[in-house]
């Protein structure tokens, strides 16, 4: 697969605290790719340095091997961040037209979207109004309906229920499998073993793995096995939980 | 719903709404209509109460002008508005889209932060103009009295509170971008109004440089538009500092941008205002609006002030909070200035008050120089002023036309309906829009 995107040696400092620490990473085009790791590992920080709404202190972004400078990725790329109510005032159907005016979007995808996301009996409503779930639902139509090439979503799933997270996952894959890339931040492993293609797996602001399940299951493997007593560790792990656990 | 409007259309759009959402707007309007309304109320009672005594012989004319006696006042009300009002209604404008997440999101459409800035600007802009309806009305009243309007004035006075809010606007603009939380933008906002308070403040006991700088302050630029006069190097100082604040709310918009480098980026922004203020500050020229003409000199001392040769010197043994200087001040030396923008005023008093010097050498002069001439007077009035001028180069005092003499447009007439207007049918009106305007969308 030709490079979409490419994250190189990504530092930010908060402080004294180093919220990453170079961090590369790469994101193919088609794909919908994880990024896993615990609560304040540095997910929702890289998400917004790569989206150029926070400064990164040094790396670069490229896309097609050329680097994008925070003020431009917005032409190649859209971010929705975890926790937000934007235009919290206004109607869910003006939002989305508003999204679908402002960034230039496809009104023809529109009605598709909300049919999807099932946010029909939203639309009357305001932003400001919707519990959490809903909002997480107006917020992933609104990136759906962007028209960068890649969309990024922080916590997709998060506050949805096991029936909408399954929902919004066959959502998000039919979305890639329409020709966009996907690169989402997940902390519920099991969301992520269902949707993503490839994982890169964050902890302490440093990439751990970057990979498929079997990819990293590997590594995983390997790292067990050069253990100091020249022992393996315990079992082999099995599925993507034991791999997170094991690598992060 | 959907259009093929550009972006910037779209963002216009997204803030007039926001507007319309947002409740510090609505409780702006309700309030300025009462507000408006007692300023106007009171301003029509007073002048019908003095116009009822038929004083209207020439000298006091200027008392019976609507500019000082009506729009003043009521347009006062407006810069109170302006001062305690209007940067509710801006922080919420610009720090709501932060506060909520929004400006992540807008921030990834590839358009200028200025553009973004001044989406925010127009539509504050516009709020003002709907807000300056209850003044706009009292001038409906005040026709439908039968008192009468000049235009020019009017127009003046309408265009100091546009200016006076847009600096409100950029101002407040800049503090919601550079801070985090509304609250923090609003206290910021009422300190820098009133540091240009206190600055008038020392203007006035300090006088010099203080004197100058203060003339720049909203209330300083507000009054001089009230009374009818439109100077020129106020307005461009307005708009650079109406530009630097729309700037600097634009620049600390941009969250992805390192802080070092806005910082750099604002301080620049600021030194470039500064030498633009220094500049603009020098441009002399004025226009007097006022039907009355109370910024200027009858035209035949006009024509022969132009013709007084030489630069004047004045040196004035007045301290800066002596009663006499003030009247000098406003009374003659500010219309000289305008006929002759070459006089040096040269102020000296060794105290600010002046109590204790009365006594003192020279105390109360005002000495008036040419080169080769040299008079002394203690007159602080206009007319004074003149004749100590005339005789330091030699000229004839100038023979006055009748049809030169102001003699005011009085009317005894009582504010029928405004109580009405301004206290019930205009918050009812406001109330009723709110209300429509929430159910418009659900």
């Amino acid at each position: 697969m030709i490079p979409g995107l490419h994250v190189h040696q990504l530092h930010k400092r908060y402080g004294s605290i180093a919220a990453l620490a170079d961090v590369s990473l790469t994101v193919r085009e088609g794909e919908v790719l994880g990024l896993i790791g615990p609560n304040g590992a540095g997910k929702t920080t890289l998400f917004e340095c790569i989206a150029g709404v926070l400064p990164a202190d040094s790396g670069t972004v490229m896309v097609k091997d050329q680097p994008v400078p925070g003020p431009d990725r917005g032409s190649h790329l859209f971010f929705m961040p975890d926790g937000i109510a934007p235009w919290a005032s206004q109607t869910v159907r003006w939002a989305l037209d508003f999204t679908v005016g402002f960034f230039g979007g496809d009104a023809a995808r529109l009605a598709g979207v909300i049919e999807r996301l099932h946010i029909e009996p939203l639309m009357r409503r305001r932003v400001g109004t919707l519990s959490k779930g809903e909002r997480k639902r107006v917020l992933l139509a609104i990136a759906m309906l962007t028209p960068q090439p890649l969309m990024m979503a922080d916590e997709p799933f998060d506050g949805l229920d096991l029936r909408q997270s399954r929902e919004v996952g066959t959502a998000l894959r039919e979305h890639a499998a329409a020709g966009r890339t996907v690169f989402l931040s997940i902390h519920q492993i099991a969301d992520a073993e269902r949707v993503c293609d490839r994982f890169v797996l964050l902890s302490a602001g440093r990439v751990c793995g970057e990979g498929t399940l079997d990819e990293l299951t590997a590594l995983a493997r390997a790292r067990l096995a050069v253990d100091d007593a020249g022992r393996r560790q315990g079992a082999d792990p099995n599925g993507l939980e034991e791999v997170v656990l094991a690598l992060t | 719903m959907r259009s093929p409007s550009g972006p910037f259309t779209w963002l216009l759009r997204k803030e007039w709404r926001e507007l319309m959402a947002s409740r510090s707007w609505w409780v702006m309007l309700l309030l300025i209509g009462p507000l408006v309304g007692m300023a106007f109320i009171s301003a029509v009672r007073t002048y019908g109460e003095l116009s009822g005594v038929n004083g209207t012989v020439a000298g006091v004319g200027e008392a019976f002008s609507p500019l000082i006696g009506i729009w003043a006042p009521t347009f006062s009300a407006c810069e109170l508005a302006a001062a305690f009002l209007l940067p509710f209604v801006a922080i919420r404008l610009v720090s709501g889209d932060r506060q909520s997440g929004a400006l992540k999101l807008e921030l990834q459409h590839p358009m200028p932060a200025m553009a973004r800035m001044s989406a925010k600007a127009i539509v504050l802009l516009a709020a003002w103009i709907i807000a300056s309806l209850p003044p706009l009305l009292g001038i409906v009243l005040w026709r439908l009295y039968g008192g009468t309007t000049y235009a020019p004035e009017l127009t003046a006075v309408f265009a100091g509170h546009v200016l006076n809010a847009g600096l409100t606007v950029a101002l407040a603009c800049a503090t919601a971008a550079v801070t985090d939380h509304p609250s923090t933008a609003a206290i910021l906002t009422l300190g820098v109004t009133v540091g240009t308070w206190i600055l008038n403040f020392a203007a006035a006991v300090h006088g010099g440089l203080w004197d100058r700088a203060a003339g720049y302050t909203p209330t300083a630029m507000v009054a001089e538009f009230q009374h009818g006069l439109v100077r020129l190097d106020a307005v461009l100082v307005a708009c650079t500092l109406i530009a630097l604040g729309c700037g600097l709310g634009a620049t600390w918009m941009r969250l992805g941008v390192p802080v070092r480098r806005r910082v750099g980026e604002s301080l620049l922004a600021g030194v470039t205002a500064l030498v633009a203020i220094v500049v603009f500050a020098r441009v002399s020229v004025s226009w007097d609006l006022s039907e009355a003409r109370a910024n200027s000199f009858s035209r035949p001392d006009e024509t022969a002030l132009a013709r007084v040769r030489g630069p004047l010197r004045i040196d004035v043994h007045l301290a800066a909070e002596d009663p006499r200087r003030v009247d000098l001040e406003q009374r003659a030396l500010s219309k000289l200035r305008r006929i002759r923008p070459d006089i040096q005023v040269r102020y000296t008093a060794a105290t600010s008050i002046g109590l204790f010097e009365q006594t003192a050498e020279h105390y109360g002069e005002i000495w008036y120089e040419l080169p080769d001439r040299k008079v002394i007077s203690r007159a602080t009035t206009a007319d004074g002023v003149l004749a100590s001028i005339y005789e330091v180069a030699g000229l004839s005092p100038p023979a006055t036309a009748e049809e030169d003499v102001f003699r005011g447009h009085p009317l005894a007439a009582e504010p029928k309906g405004a109580a009405a207007l301004f206290y019930a049918i205009w918050p009812a009106a406001v109330g009723a829009a709110a209300f429509w305007n929430r159910r418009r969308d659900s």
